[in-house]
């Protein structure tokens, strides 16, 4: 039996999905992966990008964190590597990976303030 | 030449009031006022700006980012979605760094490192996202085809990024499985340091300062052949310390062998 020392790190379950096309948004992204994974994820974040001409683009970006963390597996060889071709026929290739701090919000009280 | 007048961005009010607080007001006494003041706006309305803020921590002053880091943590018990937002947003940037290496951001990146050190002053990170950090800094994009633009070898730059943190949180990893973690990225650190060859003294003195302050007695090893042998030696150690206590498997290798990958090992194009 595995006793949990405090400290040891429980198994990860919050990806970030980095490289996504500037244009592409929080919709068009979660069309792409809700009908195998809504179920599956517990909570989700989307940070568009931008593209701007005088410091070129900025990737879009989305954090996902799964109910189980055999889903994170899944969904990384799902997505991981899955290229995307905006109009002017760029290609953005998608990379998943564990985001570097696993926190995920606790649901807030509502500020009375 | 004939050139169009420039004109100054022009902000809306609430926008320029949240720059106010934060840009002009926010110091160590009015720090409680800002804080009410943030949890008092629309927050529906400015969370995405109010993020960006944040993260211009390089624009106000060095010796000022513990506060914005306070804010946040302070931001967290009501608004825990933007607290997080704000961690991810900062690993994201130092990431971005590594991958980018533009000179022009260089003093954008120490303040962020600065940043995450207070975040994990004011306990909002734990000290695996910081270990995991300076690990990163140590091998990014090493073994790549893009090893000489992304860390060439007489840049100094990813030291000094290493310094900012541990001169910002150090001094907390002294005691219990955070200490171990310290002295083994030091011997790790080393390694790199050592990989530079000559280093500029200004660099040379800030590590100095920096092992007086967290390890005065530590070896400073002076070959790539001593730091290498201090390391088998540390893995042969943690080799004996984990088949002692069988259960907690090797944490930290387990994580490389994962499928997933990790940053350490994906190419940085941009595209």
């Amino acid at each position: 039996m595995k006793t949990k020392k405090e400290g040891e790190a429980k198994a990860r379950s919050k990806v970030v999905v980095r490289h996504l096309p500037p244009s592409l948004s929080r919709s068009d992204f979660f069309g792409q992966i809700d009908t195998l994974f809504a179920d599956r994820c517990s909570w989700t974040s989307f940070r568009p990008g931008k593209i701007s001409s005088r410091k070129g683009q900025q990737c879009s970006r989305a954090y996902v964190d799964f109910k189980r963390p055999e889903d994170v597996i899944n969904f990384a060889g799902f997505f991981d590597g899955h290229v995307f071709v905006n109009e002017k026929g760029a290609h953005f290739k998608a990379i998943v990976e564990y985001a570097p701090c696993q926190r995920v919000p606790k649901r807030s009280p509502r500020d009375s303030r | 030449p004939e050139r169009p007048a420039r004109v100054s961005k022009v902000r809306p009010p609430l926008y320029q009031y949240i720059r106010k607080l934060l840009f002009s007001d926010l110091d160590k006494s009015t720090i409680e006022h800002v804080l009410r003041q943030l949890r008092k706006l629309p927050w529906r309305e400015c969370e995405a700006y109010l993020l960006k803020c944040f993260m211009k921590v390089h624009r106000g002053k060095y010796g000022q980012i513990h506060l914005i880091a306070s804010l946040t943590a302070g931001l967290s018990r009501y608004h825990d979605e933007f607290a997080v937002a704000v961690v991810d947003e900062v690993l994201e940037e130092i990431r971005l760094g590594l991958e980018v290496n533009d000179y022009g951001m260089q003093q954008k990146r120490v303040a962020h490192m600065r940043f995450l050190g207070e975040l994990y002053n004011y306990e909002h990170v734990d000290s695996s996202v910081i270990f995991d950090t300076l690990y990163l800094i140590l091998v990014f994009g090493h073994d790549t085809a893009e090893q000489d633009a992304l860390d060439p070898p007489e840049d100094c730059f990813r030291i000094r990024l290493v310094i900012t943190l541990l001169q910002t949180c150090g001094h907390y990893f002294d005691r219990g499985s955070s200490k171990r973690k310290l002295d083994r990225f030091l011997i790790h650190f080393q390694r790199y340091i050592l990989g530079k060859g000559a280093l500029p003294l200004d660099v040379e003195f800030d590590l100095q300062d920096l092992f007086a302050e967290l390890r005065p007695n530590m070896t400073r090893y002076a070959s790539i052949e001593e730091v290498n042998a201090a390391l088998i030696e540390l893995e042969e150690h943690e080799r004996t310390a984990s088949a002692e206590k069988a259960s907690s498997a090797s944490h930290s290798d387990a994580e490389k062998r994962s499928s997933i990958r990790t940053a350490s090992n994906t190419s940085a194009s941009t595209n």
